[in-house]
């Protein structure tokens, strides 16, 4: 038999058939809908175009065929790769799990010089030294840092002011570094100071052991002299001096600062961003208030989910003016939902996590030797509730920690694949469980996500930063340029 | 047409075209607006019972009406796919673990 020298016509016609691929939508704006895939592959369709999708009446040589087969919507028989390539993917996200826990935040002191409105500390006079963690309970809070697998480590010192508590923070940097001789962990330390306490000895020992340095600045001087009340009221010129002796001993980049938002920076957000441009900073995280501690949790109820929208839409609009302009500056949280979009491997960010990135993510081991989940989750034993309270290095092990049912059941409980309104919402692939913001609103750890402020937050500002890099071609290009 | 009285706005929804998880799920994506009321279940309708607050306008609720049905075909959407892309996920979800070592069965 005489072999045909070339395949058939129809073996190149388009395909006659398709069949779908796991996917969730949600309306964009107008009858544009966003339609994403379990690895946060996305495409904005018109309605009209979804049901035919659904219907299967798109037709193989239209470009939302083509669009929705290249992302991973649909398999026909020309080719059914996607299940292959949707596989890895799922896997590749989903190995952050496995790490386990990289941020260990120490919590050296609960004392601070500062009285700041929105702090979420119980902060504790200067010269009360029982507020200070204890070189036993910081060498076995290193030991337990240690027991985490993760070959990323690092250890974040907080306060209070931690810099009043340096020498417990010389204890822990020079112990971990001993241990790390033989374990060999990829090592990283971060102060968050107010730098007000900042020494010549500090800043050596900070450049001979690689130990970063973050910072709070609220705003131009007023603002932020308002918001932080310090001793002699010069917080801000005291801060901006702290940042260029770091940088002078530890280079420029080594120092990054962040912001707070309250009620009075909301109508300012242009100045907040100029005031970090003034200072050299190239990247900016717009935060809003947490609803932790006495002081914040009655000034969260201040500004309504949409005052932050219009706050974090506005500044966002200067932060690209800024770019193009010709000043690098990336707003932070933008950045980590743009990771988390156009990363294979998502965004490594602790508070948008499924499941939650409590204990997993990051652990908290406080003054006392107590450990929580969270930061948040020690603000809120603050507020007696207990809840995210996994033990204490005194009384338990390792294993008792990371079994723990404090920890294990909002675990189980915050997968977003799971949880109602979650499981079918497009922005899934893009965002996270936060149990402590819950269990801090709506005592629950799941919370109902038709009165959550996260959810509206989140949902807000993803619609928005999908909107604009659909629909604005120079702010798409600015953005993608932060990934 | 659907009106305001007494503070409800009652209607059937036909679970030959809506099936009944999708009618669930509207009512609670909308709990923030009104309260649902799922009641009277036959095999081809669902009696709905829409509950606002007493200073509520009727435009207003009759607009969170029209929501629960726009929301609703978002819903019978989902079901579809969900329904047909489940075992497809499935199967997804099963190689993406197969080799992660983890332990099965108790046995490691």
């Amino acid at each position: 038999m005489i072999r045909a020298p070339f395949r058939p016509l129809e073996d190149f016609a388009p395909p006659r058939e398709y069949r779908l691929l796991p996917l969730r939508f949600e309306r964009l704006y107008g009858e544009e809908y966003l339609v994403t895939n379990d690895v946060g592959e996305y495409v904005v369709i018109e309605r009209g175009e979804l049901e035919k999708f659904v219907a299967r009446r798109l037709e193989p040589d239209s470009d939302t065929y083509r669009a929705l087969k290249a992302r991973h919507f649909l398999f026909d028989n020309a080719s059914d790769v996607a299940l292959d390539l949707l596989t890895i993917e799922v896997r590749s996200r989903a190995e952050r799990i496995a790490e386990f826990t990289g941020l260990h935040i120490f919590v050296v002191t609960l004392r601070c010089d500062h009285s700041c409105q929105y702090c979420q500390v119980s902060r504790q006079s200067v010269d009360r030294g029982r507020f200070d963690m204890s070189e036993v309970h910081a060498d076995k809070a290193v030991e337990f840092a240690f027991r985490s697998p993760n070959l990323n480590i690092k250890i974040e010192f907080q306060g209070g002011e931690p810099l009043l508590s340096f020498a417990i923070i010389r204890r822990v940097v020079e112990r971990a570094r001993e241990i790390n001789e033989a374990a060999k962990r990829n090592l990283r330390f971060v102060i968050a100071s107010t730098l007000h306490h900042l020494t010549e000895e500090i800043l050596s020992f900070c450049k001979e052991h690689g130990v970063d340095l973050s910072t709070s600045i609220d705003g131009p001087t007023d603002l932020h002299d308002a918001q932080r009340r310090s001793p002699g009221g010069e917080s801000h010129h005291r801060t901006v001096e702290g940042i260029a002796r770091a940088r002078r001993v530890l280079g420029h980049d080594r120092v990054a600062a962040l912001m707070t938002t309250m009620p009075a920076s909301l109508p300012r957000v242009e100045e907040i961003i100029d005031e970090f441009v003034k200072l050299g900073f190239h990247s900016i995280f717009l935060r809003g208030l947490s609803p932790y501690g006495f002081a914040a949790r009655s000034l969260v109820h201040r500004y309504g989910v949409e005052d932050w929208l219009d706050f974090y839409r506005r500044g966002l609009a200067h932060v690209l003016r800024v770019n193009a302009a010709g000043y690098v500056l990336r707003e932070d949280y933008t950045t980590i939902l743009l990771q988390k979009i156009f990363s294979p491997l998502g965004a490594s960010y602790v508070d948008l996590q499924s499941p939650a990135g409590i204990g997993i993510g990051g652990i908290v081991y406080n003054y006392d030797g107590a450990v929580y989940a969270s930061d948040e989750g020690r603000m809120l034993a603050e507020m007696g509730d207990d809840s995210f309270r996994l033990g204490h290095v005194d009384t338990s092990t390792y294993e008792d920690i990371v079994t723990s049912g404090a920890l294990v059941a909002p675990l189980g409980d915050t997968i977003l694949e799971c949880m109602p309104m979650c499981n079918d919402c497009a922005f899934l692939p893009y965002c996270g469980s936060d149990p402590v913001f819950h269990r801090a609103t709506q005592e629950d750890t799941i919370g109902h996500k038709a009165f959550s402020a996260f959810c509206s937050k989140q949902m807000g500002m993803l619609r928005h930063l999908i909107t604009l890099l659909e629909t604005d071609p120079a702010a798409r290009q600015i953005l993608l340029g932060w990934v | 047409m659907p009106v305001l009285r007494d503070g409800r706005v009652e209607f059937v929804v036909d679970l030959r075209v809506y099936r009944l998880a999708a009618v669930q799920k509207t009512a609670y994506r909308l709990a923030a607006r009104c309260t649902a009321v799922l009641g009277d279940v036959t095999e081809s309708s669902v009696s709905v019972n829409l509950t606002f607050p007493k200073a509520t306008t009727e435009a207003h609720a009759l607009e969170v009406a029209r929501l629960f049905f726009q929301e609703l075909l978002d819903q019978e959407l989902r079901e579809q796919i969900a329904a047909e892309t489940a075992p497809l996920r499935n199967l997804i979800l099963a190689y993406a673990y197969s080799r992660t070592g983890l332990p099965s069965d108790g046995r490691k």
